[in-house]
């Protein structure tokens, strides 16, 4: 997956609650497929769908452990995103906190 | 992509009309006193205000040590004065050929193309200003459009050559 399919896929799985949801457990440690069920009123396959759809995104790792595969958090597409947000508010901020400044100038030079 | 989360949305009220604010998106000598603070002067601001035209910025930073200079370019995509504009920007050099952000130093995820969406109201003399500022990953549903405006750049960029 190139990187715009990668940020594609992570915002895709990030569009539902019930992924949120497990992604926001998992931010607390790994957990099986079981726990993370626990609080849903769902079915196991469901939540092992969901749970497949974060794994393609590549926001959540299965363990190896035949048994129970426990599954972690993997944030590093979840930087992406937040970074190319993070990056931009302060940028325009300042920008229109300049915009207010110059019309406030000319607004000034219409009143001498 | 406009309903997931790789966008910034600011809201701000002026304290002077709606046209003047307008003017200040679409008139290059007043764009050019607002848009690079923080250390960044905008020497070069060229803008073709119609539907389809180029918009083309030069952002420059002095250093002690050198000037970095980084020039964008895009197109108007909407024009509704004084209420609404659209605008594309993607990161060039300076002949206006699209480079990619990564090759820029950006993070990786930079969007090759963003887009920026100006949404004016007046109320009482004071106007209300939305801005939303989204990044169009490549493949996505929205690339009809942005293939279009890509093939006006490139007619741009022969005619300028």
């Amino acid at each position: 997956m190139n990187t715009s399919d990668q940020l594609d896929a992570a915002f895709s799985a990030l569009s539902h609650p019930t992924r949120r949801a497990i992604l926001a457990r998992l931010a607390e440690g790994e957990a099986t497929v079981n726990t993370l069920a626990e609080p849903f009123e769902m079915s196991l396959p469901a939540i092992s769908k969901h749970i497949r759809v974060l794994e393609k995104a590549g926001l959540v790792k299965r363990g190896r452990d035949a048994q129970f595969r426990p599954c972690t958090l993997d944030a590093q597409p979840l930087e992406a995103i937040a970074h190319w947000t993070a990056r931009y508010r302060p940028i325009w901020e300042a920008r229109f906190d300049m915009m207010d400044q110059i019309l406030n100038k000319l607004k000034d030079v219409k009143n001498d | 992509m406009t309903d997931q989360p790789n966008w910034v949305r600011l809201k701000r009220t002026f304290d002077a009309p709606i046209d003047v604010v307008w003017s200040m998106w679409t008139k290059p000598e007043l764009f050019q006193q607002w848009y690079g603070p923080m250390g960044m002067s905008i020497p070069t601001a060229e803008m073709d205000v119609t539907v389809g035209g180029t918009r083309k910025i030069n952002m420059q930073m002095q250093t002690p040590e050198r000037t970095m200079s980084m020039w964008f370019i895009g197109v108007f995509k909407e024009l509704n004065a004084p209420n609404r504009l659209v605008y594309t920007e993607s990161m060039c050099d300076p002949e206006g050929t699209i480079i990619s952000p990564q090759s820029m130093g950006m993070p990786e995820g930079s969007p090759d193309i963003t887009e920026v969406i100006v949404e004016l109201s007046e109320d009482g003399g004071k106007t209300h200003m939305t801005m939303v500022h989204v990044g169009v990953p490549a493949g996505t549903a929205g690339e009809g459009g942005w293939n279009q405006a890509l093939d006006k750049l490139v007619e741009f960029a022969n005619n300028a050559a």
